[in-house]
């Protein structure tokens, strides 16, 4: 037998959308989702399993789907889809996944015959050696083999975030959560109802079991409700949203998606992560029916009966006309009579419990439309290629065989405490519903209709009056008549007794991860006795539908192999989000340029048009080199822009260096407190370089502290590090010298900063500013001068970075692309250059200059860099100074800062490399290497024609002149090098100061 | 992510704020004559507490201000907030509100009582 239609659905309509599945093209219905319309066509085998590769078919009809996981290659080629979920469009093209070469020739299922190797903990016993196997042979193999779909293609998302700010969030658009909101209609609460369907209805919708509400149809009313909650002035709903996530302080996640049923529109935003504050949280989000574990019950052919009502109700389609029934509880009465209601008939009725419990009602419908029912009786397993053929029911010993394509199960329903729990509320575990439900609520959670437990849908009025009695509403009155008596009466079954026939028989307890219940078995076995351990162990419900319909059945199981309760063995965490949620809709707009926004200095525009290749310095773009010509390496412009530069003149733009203001009455003694060096002696309009640390010691950042009077400072930051000074400084003001009146403020912008240096750059600037005295004697070094200029004010001080004469301008930024090409007018005929971070690095490192974060590592102090000049002594106090003579800080083994030259000047040093005392490492390491330091800084000189660097080496200040070795990348022989002076050009600091 | 209730600006979200950590930790004044020990103590121990934990935080993304607040560890509930000049509320106003998440050891069942 095969599906047919069911034309008095409510939600499908006769519009025919034509879409494809794995290249072969199908027509459904619009309002179909992927599974539904496969359905219709009769398609069985939608995909293939995660570790044995098995043959696998739809088996819900909803968020809560194992098997039916599919890559939706139209759009971004979006893996890892349910289709159980996804509703199709025209055009939609759908694949399987984790087959090869296809979803019915699938080479990785020998994974199935080998799988008494691939059992509970397979992984971590076979794969433990040889080293560095698991990382280049074991690892990529299994990734190709298990797993999911393929990433996404050129994503890009445009998911966009809401926030919400209400009293009341009802979660669920079902029974409870309509009568719920028609309770609140129009009273003082703002209220948020959010629905994960497209439409709202719920239970009402997804199956025949209630009659008439306050006496109208079922439809009639969701009607009549969603009109009701629309006129209302309060009450807003959103549909397709599902609630992800259930936070600290009644903060709710929930994520709505844009397209359903539509092609993706590319100029929209596909999804809205809703961040929803609310005052109290309504859980009406219902219940999830759980299966039963029996032989090959993961066979295409096996799903929920809830969910197969679900096809029939809500998509028009009976998936089989007469499949096989097999439950251990009332649920299932009302597929039973649904079937027969639209003139099919079942193959067959099994049911686990004894007729008491069954009801002698249900037994007489049976009798009289001539079904064949088996009652005390299980489904022992099926069978069949790809799809059910057989199913052997086992009644007192005794094997009967069905012929028929699809069994219904259905092993107790579960409220779906996911969102209650991660609210951090307590279940307990319901003797007679043989479930966990809810029971104390941590935050003010309130929760309704079948996730609270209750099962009767007749007294869901009654239960919102009483919990909601609290707030300022009406009692509401409404009447709901059932089809059928409301009884659940389960009758607690796991998995049946069954018989082993070959490797291929398995029985599932997780289908989405591969676990079967012998896994589990064996796991106890094993000493994984406790849930949580158990769990990662066998990777049971760890998969990404949460074994939403099998975590409570594995609880169950383990408790019977332990002979506990259930209750003793609990329940694993609940954990954010309730099902998979896109990154894209986490990042939001907060991608490519929105993800870190990128800072430009004026001269910008110039650097590109001059070849300049960036750098990123913080969120900073700053020229790291400029070609001369388009084919010249980065090498070869370093050496000519630093060579050129101590010739002639080069030219910096250091924009981007944190400046910061500091003014008011007590800033003298402030800047004395945050800095090490001591201000008090200072002369006005003088500049000094400074260091500042943290209260452990170690230098934080340096800069140029520029002192125009005592009331009024400026400073330098290094380009990173400006907004945490900052943030320093206001933290000190304001929480530790209050007293103190002190303003702080970032002028970082407000200036731009070029960093002009070399022999002829004095030349140059007396051209550029004809009424300014550069003379050595009027203008000496640390020192600086306020003037007007293009009808702005510019500071020139003159210092240095580069060890040359220099100066740095400071001007507006609406001027300074002008006086930059004014600067190279002038320049012109002395080869002014100019250049990027990485010659400004070597031109520092040949004079001996450090840099913060290259030299040091938040664990060095000034005296490892031998900054002992800079420490004001007689200063009571500043920042860190008591930790300068702590235990740790006055060692004379720490790491201190020396230069070190190749005694072979052709060889060249790395940065990072180890500095040892032996010429050559072993080839195996077996015992530890005496290791020295570190190289922190190294390039070739193109002033000394050979290679300089810095390093930090333990007790380094003693070892001058000494024969070391350096690590080197090529092979284990080091490279001798000689300890001197950091300094390597100039020392005498004439070229500064003449 | 929790709501906090700056004094200066009122209640915004958690993500404009940066935690200062342990509050009422005073600069000592005189740290020449502190030995290494008791200077170590100020510069790098601080308590992690279950319950009642009073801390700074500053309005990074916002005013700038820097205040102090009075938070159950155990739950990120902010029992209290006052400004850095005010007096901090005593810690038995807040004993009997705590709760921790169901199915959690109570307050006071972790390092809280072992710390006095």
């Amino acid at each position: 037998m095969s599906a047919a239609d069911n034309k008095n659905s409510y939600y499908i309509t006769d519009k025919e959308v034509s879409f494809k599945f794995d290249g072969k093209k199908y027509i459904g219905y619009e309002g179909d989702t992927i599974a539904s319309a496969l359905l219709r066509n009769n398609v069985r085998l939608v995909a293939r399993s995660f570790k044995y590769h098995r043959p696998r078919g739809i088996y819900t009809c909803g968020i809560e789907e194992p098997n039916g996981i599919v890559q939706i290659l139209n759009e971004h080629n979006e893996p890892n889809t349910r289709a159980t979920v996804k509703q199709i469009y025209e055009g939609i093209r759908v694949s399987s996944q984790n087959r090869w070469p296809s979803l019915n020739l699938d080479i990785g299922s020998i994974n199935n015959l080998l799988s008494p190797m691939f059992s509970a903990g397979f992984y971590y016993k076979t794969f433990m050696g040889p080293k560095g196997f698991w990382k280049r042979i074991y690892e990529p193999i299994i990734r190709r083999t298990a797993g999911l779909g393929k990433p996404p293609k050129e994503f890009r998302s445009k998911s966009i975030h809401q926030n919400h700010n209400v009293d009341i969030v009802i979660i669920g658009g079902g029974l409870s959560g309509l009568i719920t909101a028609r309770k609140l209609i129009n009273t003082q609460y703002d209220v948020l109802l959010l629905e994960q369907d497209s439409f709202l209805g719920g239970i009402l919708k997804n199956s025949k079991k209630i009659k008439k509400i306050s006496n109208k149809e079922p439809n009639e009313w969701i009607n009549e409700t969603e009109k009701l909650i629309k006129d209302s002035k309060n009450i807003k709903i959103l549909k397709n949203s599902l609630v992800t996530s259930y936070n600290f302080a009644n903060h709710l996640i929930a994520l709505e998606d844009k397209s359903v049923g539509k092609k993706i529109d590319n100029n929209k935003s596909e999804l809205t992560l809703h961040k929803i504050r609310t005052t109290h949280t309504i859980l009406a989000n219902g219940h999830i029916e759980r299966f039963i574990s029996f032989r090959n019950n993961d066979l295409p052919g096996v799903m929920l009966a809830a969910s197969f009502e679900k096809y029939i109700h809500r998509y028009g389609v009976v998936p089989e006309t007469s499949p096989v029934i097999f439950t251990n509880n009332s649920t299932t009465d009302s597929l039973l009579k649904s079937l027969i209601d639209l003139g099919h008939k079942p193959a067959a009725y099994v049911d686990s419990r004894n007729k008491d419990k069954i009801g002698r009602k249900l037994l007489n419908y049976l009798e009289k439309n001539n079904i064949p029912f088996y009652i005390n009786a299980e489904v022992e397993g099926c069978d069949g290629n790809k799809k059910i053929k057989t199913i052997s029911i086992k009644k007192s010993n005794k094997i009967i065989k069905v012929k028929s394509s699809m069994l219904c199960i259905s092993g107790g329903i579960n409220p779906d405490i996911h969102l209650f729990t991660q609210s951090k509320g307590l279940v307990k575990w319901d003797d007679k519903l043989v479930t966990f439900k809810p029971d104390v609520s941590f935050q003010n959670t309130i929760t309704l209709g079948s996730v609270s437990g209750n099962f009767n849908y007749e007294k869901t009025v009654e239960e919102i009056n009483n919990k909601l009695s609290f707030l300022k509403t009406k009692n509401i009155k409404s009447n709901i008549e059932l089809n059928d008596i409301n009884n659940f009466n389960i009758k607690e079954l796991w998995e049946t007794k069954h018989e082993k026939k070959s490797n291929w028989s398995k029985s599932f307890i997780d289908l989405h991860n591969d676990v079967t219940t012998k896994d589990l078995k064996q796991a106890v076995k094993e000493g994984f006795d406790r849930i949580e351990h158990l769990k990662r162990f066998t990777t049971n419900s760890m998969g990404t539908d949460q074994g939403k319909i099998s975590s409570i059945n594995s609880l169950g199981i383990v408790s019977k192999i332990l002979k506990k309760k259930i209750s003793e063995v609990g329940t694993t965490t609940y954990r954010p989000p309730y099902a998979p949620l896109s990154f894209s809709a986490i990042a939001g707009r907060n991608t490519f340029e929105f993800y870190d926004p990128q800072r430009k200095t004026p001269i910008h525009n110039w650097h590109i048009e001059n070849k300049a290749v960036f750098e990123d310095v913080g969120q900073w773009k700053r020229p790291w080199y400029f070609k001369k010509f388009e084919m010249e390496s980065m090498h070869l412009a370093v050496q000519r822009e630093s060579e050129q530069t101590r010739k002639t003149a080069g030219i910096l733009d250091g924009s981007t260096l944190g400046k910061i203001e500091i003014k008011g009455k007590d800033a003298l003694e402030f800047m004395n407190l945050m800095y090490t060096n001591a201000f008090t002696k200072m002369k006005p309009m003088s500049s000094r370089y400074a260091l500042m640390l943290g209260e452990d010691g170690m230098i934080k950042d340096d800069g140029i502290v520029c002192k125009l009077n005592d009331k009024h400072f400026i400073v330098t930051t290094t380009s990173g590090g400006a907004p945490k000074v900052l943030a320093d400084m206001e933290e000190y003001l304001q929480t530790e010298w209050p007293n103190l009146q002190v303003y702080v403020n970032s002028i970082t912008e407000q200036f731009s900063t070029f960093n002009i240096s070399g022999p002829k750059s004095r030349d140059i600037v007396s051209k550029v500013f004809t009424d300014v005295d550069f003379s050595n004697e009027n203008f000496p070094f640390m020192t600086f001068k306020v003037f007007d200029y293009m009808d702005t004010e510019v500071r020139i001080m003159r210092a240095s970075f580069t060890g040359e004469l220099g100066y740095e301008i400071y001007i507006t930024p609406n001027k300074a692309l002008e006086l930059w090409k004014k600067i190279f007018h002038f320049g012109k005929a002395y080869d002014l250059v100019p250049y990027g971070t990485e010659t400004m690095h070597l031109l520092r490192a040949e004079k001996g200059y450090v840099v913060i974060g290259q030299e040091t590592d938040g664990t060095v102090t000034p005296l490892d860099l031998n900054f002992n000049w800079m420490i004001g002594k007689k200063k009571k106090d500043f920042i860190g100074k008591r930790s300068l003579t702590r235990s740790d800080t006055s060692r004379e083994d720490r790491k201190q800062l020396v230069g070190i030259i190749p005694l072979d000047k052709s060889e060249f040093i790395e940065e990072g490399q180890h500095v040892v005392e032996c010429d050559r490492l072993p080839k195996r390491i077996t015992a530890p290497v005496e290791y020295l330091g570190h190289v922190s800084s190294s390039y070739h000189s193109p002033n000394l024609n050979h290679c300089i660097a810095m390093a930090m080496i333990k007790g380094g200040n003693k070892l001058m002149g000494r024969k070391l070795f350096v690590s080197s990348t090529y092979g284990t022989k080091n490279i001798p090098v000689e300890v001197v002076s950091p300094v390597f050009i100039d020392p005498e600091n004439k070229r500064l100061v003449s | 992510m929790i709501l906090i209730n700056c004094p200066y600006c009122g209640e915004r979200d958690q993500s404009e704020f940066s935690n200062g950590g342990e509050a009422h930790v005073a600069r000592p004044e005189n740290s020449e004559n502190l030995n290494d020990k008791d200077w170590g103590q100020y510069v790098f121990y601080r308590d992690n507490p279950k319950g009642i934990f009073y801390e700074r935080w500053v309005h990074s993304h916002g005013c700038r201000k820097w205040f102090n607040a009075v938070r159950n560890t155990s739950t990120d509930e902010i029992l209290a907030i006052y400004k850095l000049n005010e007096n901090p509320p005593s810690k038995e106003s807040f004993i009997n509100t705590l709760k921790t998440p169901s199915g959690e050891p109570k307050v006071g069942s972790g390092n809280f009582t072992v710390k006095k």
